[in-house]
């Protein structure tokens, strides 16, 4: 009965208790999974900032507009861009599975769920950060320039700088998709709080741990979406000087 | 000191191409004020950023201080800009940056060292009086702060080259005089070449030494701005002009519009035009003002006198060109209208 083990790249058979398990058990059971979500979660932010901040700055100015504009290069990168988005996060993880096994030699596991929500999510940011320096004034840009900035400065302190706010308030939805996606790679024994949902909580019909991962992830959800405000907050002058 | 060359710059190709300037010619003096009017969509931004190498001409030069920028290579351009300081209508301000972190920009760019930037921006907030304002974010400027941070910002590289697009425009006329009064200051001081784009014709006559005016990409009419304002054959300096309404004339008087036509009319005119006529003189409406210590402006008169030769001698014995009003009317819609002297008839506004 309490002989249960979830820890990651768990697949195939396990001890199934007929039982829902007991409160007490609950924090053995739940905590090493919040552990592997946020490690997930973690990872991929991490890969997701590296590689969709510069895609998105370079998707931003490869536009027609843009300080150095390619349109080929626009159309194709916004196009892949596109798919990737376009497509339903399962349906990514299952059609990559070659891939992820090369990249990781496994196709199960925290390593195995990172590659398709790394993909999925640098598809997501680069999206964005190109949105968010889109509602940078165009007249902003053009004092960087006759201000004598290069391609480079004018990007990191014009564009991206007046854009932080928005990027944080996109990087918050963000972080909070990667954990709904982090669930949905749970059903490929990922592991994480989402995996612990399906094998429990949906496969077993154990409505304890069920509500204890609901609650988990609302709770979970809500700390993302205060901290994610109150960065916002805190690197807009307007919003941290203003207080009412 | 700057000058254009046959200056043209034109969007799009073939068919579909559009020239928004067409081969303009204009040299500013060094420490000159230079105003460029013109209406919406005449081409006056599009110059400004041909002018601050934003946009490179299609053909034609932009020269400072002898040397075309407009042909260098891509990489020099960069550099060659800084010789221009422009300054953005509401001053475009990052909004995550003090007012002196905004000033620093092109230092920053430039790859000045902290503590230069520091006093040399130390220096510019206080050059533009803003001292205590450093540290304050753009939200918390008023139109007029936040365009003296753009103006410092414009001034940090030390330019020879001071171009402004709108610098005044959406500011009330009281800040707009305080900002055109630190332009003209620090053109003074800094021996500044500035060239002042606006559609509001009050700035023009406040700041402007010379003044163009840009019409679908064409410089239709320049010239010095008093020898506008005192040429009543000019339709720029008619243009220059404020409008004002007036009263009407008594029975039996004629309404006549007089514009001050040389730089030497005596401050007591009205009581001489009224003494050699020998009728009474009534002013009915007045816009007057002292552009480079010339009088300038118009009035509206009601006199009683039925001689309008006369009168009109009269008036230009002091060096005034006057229209009877009378015959405006009678010459509206488009017959040609006889001034006493030769030239268009300005058009009148708000008859009471
Ligand atoms: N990048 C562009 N491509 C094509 N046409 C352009 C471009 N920029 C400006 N134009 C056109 O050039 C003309 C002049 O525009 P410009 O902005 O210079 O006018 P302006 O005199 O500054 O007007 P305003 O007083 O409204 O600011 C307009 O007809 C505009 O449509
Ligand atoms: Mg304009």
């Amino acid at each position: 009965m309490s002989a249960v083990n979830v820890s990651s790249g768990v697949g195939g058979l396990i001890y199934v208790p007929r039982a829902d398990v007991p409160v007490a058990e609950l924090p053995a059971l739940l905590l090493p999974a919040y552990g592997e979500t946020v490690l997930m979660v973690g990872i991929v932010m991490a890969v997701v900032l590296v590689i969709g901040t510069p895609l998105g700055v370079l998707l931003h100015n490869a536009a027609p507009g843009g300080l150095f504009e390619r349109p080929a290069l626009h159309a194709v990168l916004g196009w892949i861009i596109s798919v990737g988005r376009s497509l339903p996060f399962l349906i990514l993880m299952a059609s990559i599975v070659p891939f992820t096994r090369f990249i990781t030699g496994t196709n199960i596991g925290i390593a195995a769920a990172v590659v398709p929500m790394s993909l999925a999510g640098i598809a997501f940011f680069t999206r964005i950060v190109e949105n968010a320096l889109r509602s940078v004034p165009p007249s902003i840009v053009r004092v960087a320039r006759a201000s004598g900035g290069s391609n480079l400065q004018i990007m990191r302190s014009a564009q991206f700088g007046e854009a932080v706010p928005a990027v944080l308030g996109g990087l918050t939805i963000q972080v909070i998709a990667m954990i709904e996606y982090s669930a949905i790679a749970g059903t490929i024994g990922a592991g994480g709080i989402g995996y612990v949902a399906v094998t429990y909580g949906y496969q077993r019909f154990d409505n304890t741990v069920m509500l204890a991962t609901i609650l988990i992830l609302v709770a979970t959800v809500a700390f993302v979406q205060v901290a994610g405000d109150r960065l916002v907050r805190w690197v807009t002058p307007q919003k941290r000087l203003q207080r009412a | 000191m700057i000058s254009l060359l046959e200056l043209t710059k034109t969007y799009g190709r073939g068919a579909d191409s559009v020239t928004v300037l067409d081969r303009l010619n204009f040299e500013v003096g060094a420490g000159e004020i230079f105003a460029v009017t013109g209406p919406s969509g005449a081409g006056k931004s599009t110059l400004a950023q041909c002018i601050n190498l934003l946009e490179r001409p299609t053909s034609g030069s932009v020269v400072v201080n002898g040397e075309d920028l407009s042909s260098l290579p891509e990489k020099r351009l960069r550099a060659a800009r800084r010789r221009i300081g422009t300054v953005f209508q509401s001053a475009s301000l990052l909004s995550r940056r003090t007012a002196s972190e905004n000033i620093a920009l092109p230092l920053e760019y430039l790859g000045v060292t902290p503590g230069e930037i520091q006093a040399r921006v130390g220096e510019l907030i206080d050059r533009v009086g803003l001292g205590p304002k450093a540290h304050s974010y753009p939200f918390q400027l008023s139109g007029g702060q936040a365009q003296r941070v753009g103006i410092a910002r414009a001034l940090a590289l030390r330019p020879s080259i001071l171009l402004a697009d709108e610098a005044t425009s959406g500011l009330d006329p009281d800040t707009t005089s305080s900002v055109v009064e630190l332009l003209k200051q620090l053109r003074t001081d800094l021996d500044l070449t500035v060239v002042f784009i606006t559609h509001e014709m009050d700035t023009v006559r406040q700041i402007a030494d010379s003044v163009a005016r840009l019409e679908r990409g064409r410089i239709v009419e320049t010239g010095a701005l008093v020898d506008l304002l005192t040429d009543h054959g000019s339709p720029l300096g008619r243009a220059l002009q404020p409008r004002r309404g007036f009263a009407a004339a008594d029975d039996g008087a004629t309404t006549w519009y007089v514009t001050y036509d040389s730089a030497d009319v005596p401050g007591d005119w009205i009581q001489r035009v009224s003494a050699d006529l020998a009728v009474p003189v009534h002013l009915l409406g007045a816009s007057v003002e002292t552009v480079h210590g010339i009088n300038t402006g118009s009035a509206t008169l009601g006199i009683a006198s039925e001689d309008e030769g006369l009168v009109g001698h009269v008036l230009t014995r002091y060096g005034l060109i006057g229209t009877p009003d009378g015959r405006r009317e009678s010459g509206a819609g488009g017959a040609p209208i006889s001034p006493v002297r030769s030239g268009a008839v300005p058009a009148l506004e708000g008859a009471a």
